[in-house]
């Protein structure tokens, strides 16, 4: 009876959670996405140097290993606050490009789905560099490539930049701070 | 009222089966079967296993071991249809996101493995029942095993969309809702059958199992019939224009 028991308690948490997740689904498509104030600015040369692996050979030839160790997990720490803004606004721009795509108007439907398609490839990236961050954290001599998250954010600005362009001329989007 | 063979369970027993093959109708004559062909085979095929079971059930001269024997084949082949549906709702999620159709389906693979893993050691433990009732706990065992993939799959499939903010439509959305409601609470029902709960009143569980379903044919009646509003998005207001500035130091970072 104790196996019953823990698949009854899962059971109603997973009926808990599928409803949950359906209404805030319903409720998001009915609000209209908007960048305001949900995007955060990310500055890209600066998450940038902190990737560069020279720095990182740099720090490691000049400082003591329990030194070293320290400097490396406050960069990674750093590192993770990026990738994370970077991820979220990733996710910000999924909705923006999917009701987008839902509004059905073809001047900006190629856009909005090159921004969706963009954002996912993102936010997938800024999921996998948060986890070998943190695996960093533990191992701080390894080394990891979040490289590719700055690329794909780059490009992803670019389609953001499109998009906004197409819809509200006199406007931008503004994903990255200088 | 709530006893076997009333008025309520008869009704609860053919009732969604009824509005089911209704549905079934409805989606062929709107070409919604053409857009989800898994889903409108289930229905179909739940509404003839149903009925042919009530048939089985009613006929005096069919044998309860008979039946049950019936039983176990229909949801043999109701459970791949069941995950097949599962598949369809994925393919649709998936279709137009190319971007992540990949992660999607290894992930998606190694979630079903997993709870295949689960669901087996799950119905390894279950209590061997009486000998006499074999057939029956075997039948409980098998539904206990497909509702704990079936629920599983769906939870994933939510979790999966709102992890990456995706939109589902409201076709897609009330197909996966209606069958993760259903999964979820036939999982806890059947799980407490083939443990052996609530001894001699498992027909309180079979109400539950039916007006769920009953609940779950509204559902998909709601969002696959009821048109969906069209979507008016605004232009979204954009913060200042900083384009220049923002071209001008991307351009010197792609020159580095």
């Amino acid at each position: 009876m104790n196996l019953a028991i823990v698949i009854v308690i899962a059971a109603a948490l997973a009926l808990g959670i599928i409803l949950r997740l359906a209404v805030t689904q319903t409720l998001q498509v009915k609000r209209n996405a908007s960048l305001d104030g949900t995007i955060r600015p990310i500055d890209i040369e600066a998450f940038r140097n902190l990737i560069n692996p020279a720095e990182d050979d740099y720090l490691r030839r000049r400082l003591p290993p329990a030194q070293f160790r320290t400097v490396r997990r406050v960069r990674l720490r750093a590192m993770a606050a990026y990738v994370q803004a970077a991820g979220r606004n990733a996710a910000v721009l999924v909705s923006v490009g999917e009701a987008a795509m839902a509004s059905g108007d073809p001047r900006f439907a190629a856009a909005a789905h090159q921004l969706v398609n963009d954002a996912l490839l993102l936010r997938r990236n800024a999921t996998v560099a948060l986890m070998r961050i943190y695996l960093a954290l533990a191992w701080p001599y390894s080394e990891f490539a979040a490289v590719r998250v700055v690329d794909r954010y780059e490009q992803l600005s670019g389609a953001a930049m499109l998009l906004g362009r197409l819809r509200n001329p006199a406007a931008a989007v503004r994903l990255s701070s200088i | 009222m709530l006893q076997p063979h009333s008025f309520l369970w008869h009704y609860l027993w053919l009732g969604p089966q009824v509005l089911q093959a209704a549905l079934a109708v409805l989606l062929w004559r709107r070409g919604l079967h053409r857009q989800f062909p898994v889903f409108f085979a289930y229905l179909v095929f739940e509404a003839i296993e149903a009925f042919t079971l009530y048939g089985m059930d009613v006929l005096p001269s069919v044998s309860t071991g008979t039946w049950w024997l019936a039983c176990l084949v229909g949801l043999v082949i109701e459970g791949f249809v069941r995950l097949a549906v599962i598949g369809e709702l994925f393919f649709h999620l998936l279709r137009s996101r190319p971007a992540i159709a990949k992660v999607g389906s290894r992930l998606i693979s190694g979630t079903g493995a997993v709870l295949v893993l689960i669901a087996t050691l799950a119905a390894a433990n279950v209590p061997v029942g009486d000998p006499q009732f074999q057939m029956v706990s075997r039948a409980q065992i098998l539904q206990q095993t497909l509702y704990m993939i079936e629920c599983g799959l769906i939870l994933f499939l939510f979790l999966f969309v709102a992890c990456f903010r995706l939109t589902w439509d409201k076709a897609t959305l009330g197909i996966g809702l209606g069958r993760g409601i259903s999964a979820s609470v036939h999982l806890a029902t059947w799980a407490v059958m083939a443990n052996g709960g609530l001894a001699h009143r498992y027909y309180l569980l079979d109400f539950v199992n039916m007006a769920t379903y009953h609940l779950c044919v509204l559902i998909w009646f709601y969002f696959l019939l009821v048109p969906q509003k069209s979507v008016t998005t605004s232009t979204v207001p954009l913060p200042e224009n900083n384009l220049d500035v923002w071209n001008r130091e991307l351009e010197r970072l792609l020159q580095q």
